[in-house]
């Protein structure tokens, strides 16, 4: 009894100051329509729980993170090795971005599709384009903090987008890394970035497209025909909530804190099961023996460069972005009224999934990457041992050139090796001895031609490996035209008079069998 | 009351993860590969894709064999892994002669062979014709030889002719070096006896003597020197291969 009582007088001495309760009311118990309490509205709300989430971790780690050249990645070893659950921390930050990215995107998404951003909420779609640039850029600057080979290179090859920009590319380049190479002054700009600039922006604007989404409404469930016009939709609304609404907390809240909760548990499962990401290996530009890879969320810009013809290549990097989002910018301002529902738009529908199917797309080809060659298979592949089994002396030498010449590291066998080029395990039944032989010689169609690197030994030695490789089942192709010439060769041999030794029976029974 | 739960669980999650299960705590920082030193990960990332995985059943020498182990010595083994071996495809591994390797890791992969395939006693007390050649053969008594210990095995026939141990072609990418380490310690893993056991039949023989390998490695050697890799358009080159 005693302590409530002192409790309330503090809150009223509080209360009394602050006049903090009647807004705070009026926020929570505003009415919304009843069909808008959907587990369908919870993404934005999401995405708040997890920029809070991002803020949290994020301060933790800026109190062990040094971001200095020399040691930002030694210092995010410490975390994950030294400091107790340092690791899990580094994880539910990482974690929580991707999570965070991807919410975003849904959110968005949703509310393309629902038609929220028509009027009146034109602006709470436009703060919102601008939040979701803001997250990726959250999402790569702090790529960039890990500082480890990925990032390294990933900054290189931002750095040479940047500079393709026609006259001030240069002086971009030199702002964004702060200097004219990548070094202790890059990292300080991202930092300060990363860590102010940013998510100073971010929060600010979060907190102001919230602020609309509570004094404009939750967008009501689109009906059919029920089209939006600026002279009545106002009245439309609010007739709607109140006439068939319910309070906000805890009529709708309460899935937004459920949907919240399960996500940053996700967060959590997902550190615990998959750890933290990286860091991979140092970032010394003299370290070549690398693949670097940009974080998922940029995969997709990855494959498109690796597919692009080079010439189209700048054109798409300064030119498509920038379409992107003045288009998003547009949406609400070129579309501001009419249907609503995804019933009746199907061209916003098609434009999603179409979107959405080329995104994941892109984003598998990105992280399998099959156009970049395997630059360890040569020498670290082994040839599949029966694929040498009965082979003769020369056929072997011939596995040797193919890995030393390296053409492992474009094309497989047994399963190993690049996919730049065609697996070669079945490609003596495609070509014929001499069309190899050519193929080598020649290259072509981004085979490169080998003619002037190969003696002709190595030639002989290489196409009569390659002509062994066919299933037991199928023979080679064989050129027709060459059997007589072989037919008409076959004097037997002067050593070949006695009877045939057993490695070389056993090899003329096998031959016997195949044919 | 579900959110509660949630958080519940979140908040376990780094529990159990003290209790050492924790299947997400990241491995090791990241060598630079230049200070990787580990055998199995040297091996397997520069030698495997010829020599095999484990050191046999490759394409290239065996160098799981315990008889080559025991014929050659580290500044043998030193010398081709950094420069490469002469007149055969083994390329050159140390930095210094363009390579990845550092001599620290050069001599890792030294001592983990030594560790893992070295036998004590791998030639039960015979003496072996040494590793390096040290007198000049002769050719015509190789020859001789080679007919009486090797051809009964090595025999070209019609089919693969240009494809076995005395064609020209193969000998054009096999040194003579390669040649004498595989007559003397042989080839377990492809069937091919050391120096003790080449006779038909891979029976055990009259040890070839030292001159007998010298005259054969020079016997093969005259071969591929008297071969003129065949012009590609002219040779019947076609050869139905052996099935696999
Ligand atoms: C840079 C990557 C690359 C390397 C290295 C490479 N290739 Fe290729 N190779 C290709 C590509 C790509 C193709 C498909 C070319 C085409 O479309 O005709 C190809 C095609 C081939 C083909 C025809 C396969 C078929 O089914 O049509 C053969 C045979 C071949 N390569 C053999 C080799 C050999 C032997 C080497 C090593 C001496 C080698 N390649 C090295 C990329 C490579
Ligand atoms: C591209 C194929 C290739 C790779 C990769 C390769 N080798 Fe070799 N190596 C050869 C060939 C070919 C020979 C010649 C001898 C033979 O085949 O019998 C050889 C010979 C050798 C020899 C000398 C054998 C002798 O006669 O004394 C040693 C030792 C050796 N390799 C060690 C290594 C080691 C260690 C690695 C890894 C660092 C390695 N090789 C990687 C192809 C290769
Ligand atoms: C008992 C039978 C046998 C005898 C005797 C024999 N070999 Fe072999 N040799 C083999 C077999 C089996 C192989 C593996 C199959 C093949 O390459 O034809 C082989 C392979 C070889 C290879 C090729 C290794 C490679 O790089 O592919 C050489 C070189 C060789 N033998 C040399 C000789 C010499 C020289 C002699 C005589 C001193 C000899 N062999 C005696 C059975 C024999």
């Amino acid at each position: 009894m005693r302590v409530n009582g002192t409790m309330s007088r503090v809150y009223k001495w509080f209360e009394s100051r602050l006049q903090l309760e009647a807004p705070v009311k009026e926020a929570a118990l505003h009415p919304v329509p009843r069909n808008t309490a959907s587990w369908w509205y919870v993404f934005g709300s999401a995405a708040f729980t997890l920029l809070f989430l991002q803020i949290v971790t994020g301060i933790l780690l800026a109190l062990v993170y040094v971001p200095s050249a020399g040691e930002a990645w030694s210092s995010l070893n410490v975390l994950n090795h030294q400091i107790p659950l340092g690791w899990f921390l580094r994880g539910l930050h990482g974690w929580g971005s991707n999570f965070m990215v991807a919410i975003v995107l849904i959110h968005m998404a949703q509310v393309f599709l629902f038609g929220a951003y028509k009027f009146p909420r034109e602006l709470t779609w436009t703060l919102g384009v601008f939040l979701l640039l803001m997250t990726l850029g959250m999402a790569f600057t702090g790529q960039v903090l890990r500082f480890d080979q990925d990032a390294y290179w990933g900054l290189g090859i931002g750095a040479s987008i940047m500079s393709r920009v026609p006259f001030v590319g240069g002086g971009l380049v030199h702002l964004l890394l702060g200097g004219p190479v990548i070094a202790g002054a890059t990292l300080s700009r991202f930092f300060a970035l990363h860590v102010f600039i940013i998510p100073g922006a971010l929060l600010l604007f979060a907190l102001l497209h919230v602020w609309m989404v509570l004094k404009l409404g939750i967008n009501e469930w689109p009906m059919p025909g029920r089209l939006v016009r600026r002279a009545t939709y106002i009245d439309e609304y609010n007739k709607l909530a109140h006439e068939d609404g319910i309070p906000f907390v805890p009529g709708a809240f309460w899935k937004d804190l459920a949907f919240s909760g399960a996500v940053v548990a996700a967060v959590g499962v997902c550190t615990f099961v998959f750890g933290p990401f990286g860091p991979g290996g140092q970032p010394d530009p003299s370290i070549i023996q690398t693949v670097p890879k940009p974080d998922f969320f940029f995969l997709w810009i990855y494959t498109v460069l690796s597919y692009l013809p080079p010439q189209m290549e700048t054109p798409f990097l300064l030119i498509a972005p920038l379409v992107a989002i003045a288009t998003l910018l547009a949406v609400p301002f070129w579309a501001g009224e009419g249907e609503k529902s995804w019933h009746r738009r199907p061209v916003a529908v098609l434009a999603v999934s179409t979107i959405a199917i080329c995104w994941g797309v892109l984003t598998h080809l990105g992280a399998t990457t099959p156009w970049s060659p395997h630059m360890n298979a040569w020498s670290s592949d082994p040839i599949p041992v029966h694929y040498l089994q009965h082979a003769t002396p020369l056929v072997r030498q011939g596995a040797v050139v193919f890995q030393v010449k390296q053409c492992r590291n474009c094309h497989s066998i047994g399963g190993n090796g690049g996919e730049r080029g065609p697996a070669l395990d079945d490609v003596a039944t495609r070509m014929t001895i001499d069309q190899l032989r050519y193929k080598v010689v020649t290259g072509g169609g981004n085979m490169p031609a080998y003619g002037k690197n190969l003696s002709p030994a190595e030639i002989e030695a290489l196409v009569s490996f390659l002509e062994t490789l066919h299933p037991a089942n199928e023979p080679p192709a064989y050129d027709a035209s060459r059997r007589a010439v072989d037919e008409s060769q076959s004097q037997p041999r002067p050593q070949s008079a006695r009877p045939p030794a057993p490695p070389v029976a056993r090899q003329t029974a096998n031959r016997s069998a195949n044919r | 009351m579900r959110f509660i739960a949630l958080a519940l669980a979140v908040f376990s999650v780094p529990l159990v993860a003290g209790c050492g299960l924790r299947p997400g705590y990241p491995p090791n920082p990241m060598l630079r590969p230049t200070a990787v030193t580990d055998f199995a990960t040297l091996y397997n990332q520069n030698c495997a894709a010829c020599h095999g995985q484990n050191g046999q059943n490759g394409p290239s020498i065996d160098l799981a064999n315990p008889e080559y182990q025991a014929l050659v010595d580290d500044a043998t083994l030193r010398k081709w892994i950094s420069g490469g071996m002469p007149g055969t495809e083994m390329p050159a591994f140390a930095q210094s002669a363009g390579g990845m390797l550092t001599s620290a890791q050069v001599d890792a992969l030294i001592a983990g062979m030594r560790r893992n395939w070295q036998r004590p006693n791998a030639f039960d007390g015979v003496s072996p014709p040494p590793y390096a050649q040290a007198a000049v053969g002769d050719p015509v008594r190789g020859q001789s030889t080679y007919q009486a210990r090797c051809a009964q095995c090595h025999e070209p026939t019609r089919d693969s002719a240009n494809q076995q141990i005395t064609s020209p072609r193969y000998l054009a990418l096999v040194g003579d070096q390669a040649l004498r380490t595989i007559i003397i310690a042989g080839r377990p893993d492809i069937g091919q006896p050391d120096w003790r056991h080449d006779s038909p039949g891979g029976q055990a023989a009259a040890p070839l003597s030292v001159v007998d390998v010298d005259n054969i490695v020079a016997y093969l050697a005259s071969l591929r020197n008297l071969g003129q890799p065949a012009p590609a358009s002219t040779a019947s080159s076609h050869t139905t291969p052996a099935g696999r």
